[in-house]
């Protein structure tokens, strides 16, 4: 219930204060550029990893992405940048996502 | 992001991944701070990454806690290049040695031709260019320009007149010109010898002919001394090239003027050099740094191009020669100044005779000391050769 709340206030005072989301509520921020390359911000690690598919952790839930190809450009401990060919982004929840 | 550049200074090798878990591995990789990209997924159980060769280092520490093997790849960046390079340094060193020996090969000399002169003269030459540090084989930067070469060639060789020095690639070429010595003198037409100024005869030496004069006679100039036509009184004169050498004395009259004091410019023997290569237009010193430390000094530039076969480079090499000169005043006391004054006339009246006149008595008739000058008047009393050919004519048969 507290972290809850805890959510609750900080979705408030993102909203009340104009402040971007990802930043106090620690959501991944994903910038893509076309189909050829994506950049993840605010991971949590890499889950799996083949030429057709990425699976990232995520504080709440994790992303798959999909595609060909697929090569890991540069990754840090809190930024992944992709490179091949990206068909889908796709959130799984933690109901969904069993790991 | 990551500043490729930087990788490629640092250097980064390609490791690649075999197991189970190769994503769990990566993770701990990247929360320990090591950098990792381009990591690509070959097949279900291996991977390949790139990482820095510094982090690679530590690898083999996180590997052993995980499931999975690693080797490594390919190496890139500049730690390797230099280590290959070293390596193959031996290229590089070769291609280096062969511009420089073709460079010094082309800079040495490596001929001499000397053409128009006589063995005995070449051999001459050849002698003298050795004193001078020309021979096969030498440095040209160390030689001497054509021009002077060519100035010394002259001057100590007598039996040249003129050498033409030209330097083509590595070969000096000498063209001579050799003095004509002088021929026999032919068999003379009949003629008389006359006198050719005034004088009084002290010697007489007749080889043909017949003396008219005697010793201590008084001649004018053009008198006749010795006869060219011989034969008996009575009979017939006969014409013949009269010839002798009569020594008479003769006087001259000379005026000299010599300053007592006269300032001089002299090298002093000290000098300096400066060492420096001209490339295209500026000029680097090499060697000789130090400012030129004399308050008047004569400055001679020697400029040799660098040859590369027959080319010559836009560098060449610029040796400068710095002379210190002196001021010297030359004081002459009185009686100093009348002997040397002396010296200048006598060697000024041997030079207007002959090589076999000799001075007999010098006598100053008048001697003065004005502004600074002394002034001679000197008799000179000269023993000379005063005959002289004069052919006979047919007239002066006749009249005979």
């Amino acid at each position: 219930m507290a972290k809850k709340w805890g959510q609750r206030i900080r979705n408030w005072m993102a909203d009340k204060m104009d402040l971007p989301q990802d930043v106090m509520m620690d959501l991944p921020r994903i910038t893509m550029i076309g189909q050829i390359h994506v950049y993840i911000e605010n991971h949590r690690g890499l889950l799996g990893f083949t030429d057709s598919e990425v699976r990232l952790l995520l504080k709440q839930g994790q992303l798959l992405i999909k595609g060909k190809a697929l090569v890991i450009r540069t990754i840090l401990p809190e930024e992944i940048l992709l490179e091949g060919k990206i068909d889908q982004v796709i959130y799984l929840n933690e109901i969904g996502g069993q790991k | 992001m990551k500043n490729q550049w930087l990788e490629f200074f640092y250097g980064s090798v390609t490791v690649r991944v075999e197991g189970k878990g190769i994503e769990r591995f990566l993770n701990v990789l990247i929360r320990n701070g090591l950098h990792v990209w381009n990591v690509k997924r070959h097949g279900s159980g291996t991977a390949t990454f790139t990482m820095r060769l510094q982090d690679a280092l530590q690898i083999r520490r996180y590997a052993r806690h995980s499931d999975c093997s690693i080797g490594f790849l390919r190496r890139n960046g500049a730690p390797f290049l230099v280590k290959r390079i070293f390596k193959n340094s031996g290229f590089f060193l070769g291609a280096v040695a062969f511009f420089l020996i073709i460079i010094i090969l082309s800079n040495s000399i490596w001929g001499i031709e000397i053409k128009g002169a006589k063995p005995a003269t070449e051999y001459k030459i050849r002698k003298e260019l050795d004193q001078m540090g020309i021979k096969v084989g030498k440095f040209q930067f160390s030689i001497d320009s054509v021009e002077s070469i060519q100035r010394k060639l002259t001057n100590n060789i007598g039996a040249i007149t003129w050498v033409g020095v030209e330097l083509k690639g590595t070969t000096y070429h000498f063209q001579v010109v050799e003095k004509k010595q002088p021929k026999d003198p032919k068999v003379l037409a009949p003629q008389n010898l006359i006198a050719k100024k005034k004088a009084i005869i002290v010697k007489r030496f007749v080889e043909r002919g017949k003396p008219v004069v005697d010793i201590n006679d008084h001649v004018e100039a053009g008198q006749l001394l010795v006869s060219g036509l011989i034969g008996k009184e009575d009979g017939p004169m006969q014409a013949v090239a009269a010839k002798g050498e009569i020594l008479g004395e003769t006087w001259y009259k000379s005026y000299v003027e010599l300053p007592l004091q006269t300032r001089f410019k002299v090298y002093n023997g000290k000098e300096q050099q400066k060492h420096s290569l001209l490339i295209g237009k500026f000029e680097v010193p090499i060697w000789g740094f130090q400012k030129v430390k004399f308050k008047e000094y004569e400055t001679e530039k020697n400029e040799h191009a660098i040859h590369f076969f027959k080319w010559s480079l836009p560098i060449s090499y610029v040796n400068r020669t710095f002379r210190e000169k002196e001021d010297i005043i030359r004081t002459y006391s009185n009686e100093e100044g009348i002997k040397v004054a002396m010296e200048i006339a006598k060697k000024d009246i041997k030079k207007r005779l002959d090589e076999d006149a000799t001075i007999k008595d010098a006598k100053i008739l008048h001697e003065a000391f004005q502004n600074g000058k002394v002034t001679l008047s000197i008799h000179f009393q000269i023993y000379e050769n005063i005959a002289k050919g004069q052919p006979i004519t047919q007239g002066d048969l006749m009249n005979d």
